[in-house]
């Protein structure tokens, strides 16, 4: 097999890796900070969606613009989820399971009802191809890595080395200890699910012009974030990136193999596989 | 008897028949009819199932509008009832099961993605319901399904004429590439597609599937360019998802000629794809509403459907209106809406209908005749809009005018 072929793939699976990362570091900072899973997490993806076809394909808005505004609006969401359901059920796992699996319905019913069940068409944000030898990538595809990758580097950025970012930390290690430190733990809390549904949001952004919109958008996404994270470790922001470009190597390596359709097989058989060897993850903390 | 006495019975009488040559006959009893439609109405297969409904719609309400459905000395209103099975044959069977023993419905008029005909006919061949479909797959028709009728041509009646007009027309093209989700229809149209290309000297390079519902053709699309066809056949992809297929082909340098064996609603094509990766794509099944190559009563429901939906039909919206059309015509012919009674008025001719004279055939490929056959017209995508170029006639259609 020619090596710009393999070359070929590997670039193919990347590029949606990192924002499938994107999604992936929301969840996984929202199930740090209030330990509770959010099945209705690819929803927010699906909201960040639709703000790009409204603003960029209806109302004619620049794509810049209008990245950052599904970024404040599906985060802006994220506040209003969080405030009136998911902080009264901080730390209770299942029942959080359970509500959000409900939202996720609501959301999703909600978008069939307002914007109809059929796939909506955002135009591409930047025409082009770039050529590099037989390797080939569209210009949308690159910026949609860069803008990725830069987005990822805030975030680390910010939870690294900012006073919130360090609160959120602290409320991810032992709530109770932060909270004695002067931690505002709502507030964290809300900022926290804010900042995972923007995320969300940015992805969805990022590949609306990319694919299309549509009320179901939000199940692939999701799926993928979950194989991330279970790949990666739960809570750690360089496992998901690791586990993303894991994700990604399988996928774009085994489509060439095995056909597209047992790309989604291959996905699953990593998890299962990392499950068995190492049920933290590849950098959870046990 | 004294003089002036008037006998009672006569007067009574007289306004008994009075009140009958005002009213005339009693008027017939008007009943519920309830039909069922199915179809995908959420998720990348949506559009089937929008136009299904829609086409079961126009011809429910042009009924009701004409007083009712006739049958016998009974009028009808016409009753639908849908459910969406979002391209799910489990959902299907669930869904055949409400409509057959909760809703007692003995008509489903309407069906689209192959693996859910299958679970639908589990439920409706045992308990003798109708039904009409435009689901794909050779094993959807059947003597061992004799209730079960396919109201727009398939792969079957569809890809040799194509492929044989692409021969004559454009020989330049001798390598073929074709891509189908890899469920029944999918698999089928494959196998339909490969079939007719070979045997027409083609040489096929890529012969692909994909999950239903996948978003980034890139993967596959690098294994199939890597081929270098002269023409990538996006046979049986639904239009949202042919419409990302040759849009990240474009993106990937594909410059090749395109087809859609299964090409229907080229809109949805155009506004996923884009203008330019959608030009050129040629379409055995899809059909232009506005063309002169269609039958005038086509071109009538297409300005209905459009002052009504906002939106211009594609070909399984004028076939759904179709089968209730002759569904309906059957039960009028039948003078009941028993289906054994229907079977057979819906079999013994061939009926006018929004196709023009409809025959329904194709014994020779399904081992019954049950498909219903019309001329293919050839389209091209032109401008991001359908322009039709040539009408052929399918294999079975030809065999049953000579």
């Amino acid at each position: 097999m020619p090596v710009e072929l393999l070359v070929q793939a590997l670039l193919n699976g990347f590029a949606l890796a990192l924002v499938y990362v994107l999604v992936a570091l929301g969840l996984t900072l929202i199930f740090s900070i209030l330990e509770i899973i959010n099945f209705a997490h690819g929803e927010f993806y699906m909201l960040g969606g639709y703000v790009t076809y409204f603003a960029f394909a209806v109302f004619g808005l620049s794509y810049v613009p209008t990245l950052l505004l599904a970024i404040v609006v599906v985060g802006l969401a994220g506040v209003v989820a969080e405030r009136m359901i998911f902080r009264h059920l901080r730390g209770k796992t299942l029942n959080a399971f359970i509500v959000s699996l409900g939202l996720l319905w609501v959301i999703q019913s909600g978008a069939q009802l307002s914007f109809g069940v059929l796939d909506k068409s955002v135009p591409s944000a930047f025409s082009g191809i770039l050529r590099a030898g037989g390797i080939i990538i569209s210009v949308e595809r690159f910026v949609v890595i860069l803008a990725a990758a830069g987005l990822i580097a805030v975030l680390y950025t910010f939870l690294q080395w900012s006073r919130l970012g360090r609160a959120m930390r602290a409320v991810a290690q032992d709530a109770d200890g932060a909270a004695l430190q002067g931690v505002n733990i709502e507030v964290i809390s809300m900022l926290g699910f804010a900042i995972g549904c923007a995320l969300a949001g940015a992805a969805g952004g990022l590949l609306a012009p990319v694919f299309a919109v549509s009320p179901a958008m939000g199940a692939l996404p999701v799926v993928k974030a979950f194989i991330i994270i279970i790949v990666g470790g739960m809570g750690s922001l360089p496992g998901a990136v690791l586990g993303g470009l894991l994700l990604g190597t399988v996928e774009g390596i085994g489509a060439l193999f095995f056909g597209s359709a047992a790309v989604n097989i291959l996905g699953f058989l990593m998890v299962i596989a990392v499950l068995l060897v190492r049920p933290r993850g590849l950098f959870g903390v046990a | 008897m004294m003089k002036g006495q008037r006998h009672p019975g006569w007067g009574l009488m007289l306004a008994v028949v009075l009140l009958l040559g005002v009213a005339g006959p009693a008027p017939a009893a008007e009943k519920v009819l309830e039909i069922g439609v199915l179809g995908p109405l959420s998720g990348g297969a949506a559009s089937y199932g929008v136009e299904l409904v829609r086409g079961a719609e126009m011809r429910a309400d042009e009924i009701d509008k004409a007083g009712g459905l006739k049958v016998g000395g009974d009028v009808y209103k016409i009753k639908l009832i849908t459910y969406d099975h979002k391209a799910s044959a489990a959902d299907a069977a669930t869904a055949a099961n409400k409509l057959v023993f909760q809703d007692k419905v003995k008509y489903i008029i309407g069906n689209a993605v192959g693996a859910t005909c299958n679970a639908v006919q589990t439920v409706t061949e045992p308990q003798k319901v109708m039904f009409a479909f435009v689901c794909w797959g050779t094993k959807n028709l059947g003597p061992d399904k004799p209730y079960s009728f396919r109201s727009m041509l398939s792969q079957w009646e569809a890809a040799e004429p194509f492929y044989r007009w692409m021969k004559e027309k454009r020989p330049a093209i001798k390598k073929v590439a074709v891509i189908s989700p890899n469920d029944t229809s999918g698999l089928d149209t494959n196998t339909a597609v490969v079939k007719a290309a070979k045997g027409l000297g083609f040489d096929v390079v890529s012969e692909e599937t994909y999950e239903r519902g996948t978003k980034d053709f890139y993967p596959v699309l690098t294994k199939i360019l890597a081929q270098k066809p002269d023409l990538l056949d996006v046979a049986a992809a639904p239009p949202g998802e042919a419409g990302l297929i040759l849009k990240q082909a474009r993106e990937l340098g594909f410059k090749g000629a395109k087809g859609w064996t299964a090409g229907v609603n080229p809109a949805t094509l155009v506004s996923i794809a884009g203008v330019q990766a959608a030009e050129g794509v040629w379409s055995p099944v899809n059909i232009n509403v506005k063309s002169d190559f269609v039958d005038a009563k086509v071109r009538k429901f297409g300005e209905e459907y459009e002052k009504r939906y906002k939106e211009v039909p594609g070909v399984i919206a004028v076939a759904n209106y179709g089968a209730f059309d002759v569904f309906t015509k059957a039960m009028q012919e039948a003078g009941s809406i028993e289906t054994e009674k229907v079977l057979a008025a819906l079999t013994s001719r061939p009926y006018d209908t929004v196709w023009g004279k409809l025959v329904i055939g194709a014994k020779e490929t399904y081992g019954i005749d049950r498909q219903f056959l019309y001329p293919v017209v050839i389209s091209e995508i032109r401008g991001g809009k359908t322009v039709d170029i040539e009408q052929v006639l399918p294999a079975a259609l030809k065999a049953l005018q000579k």
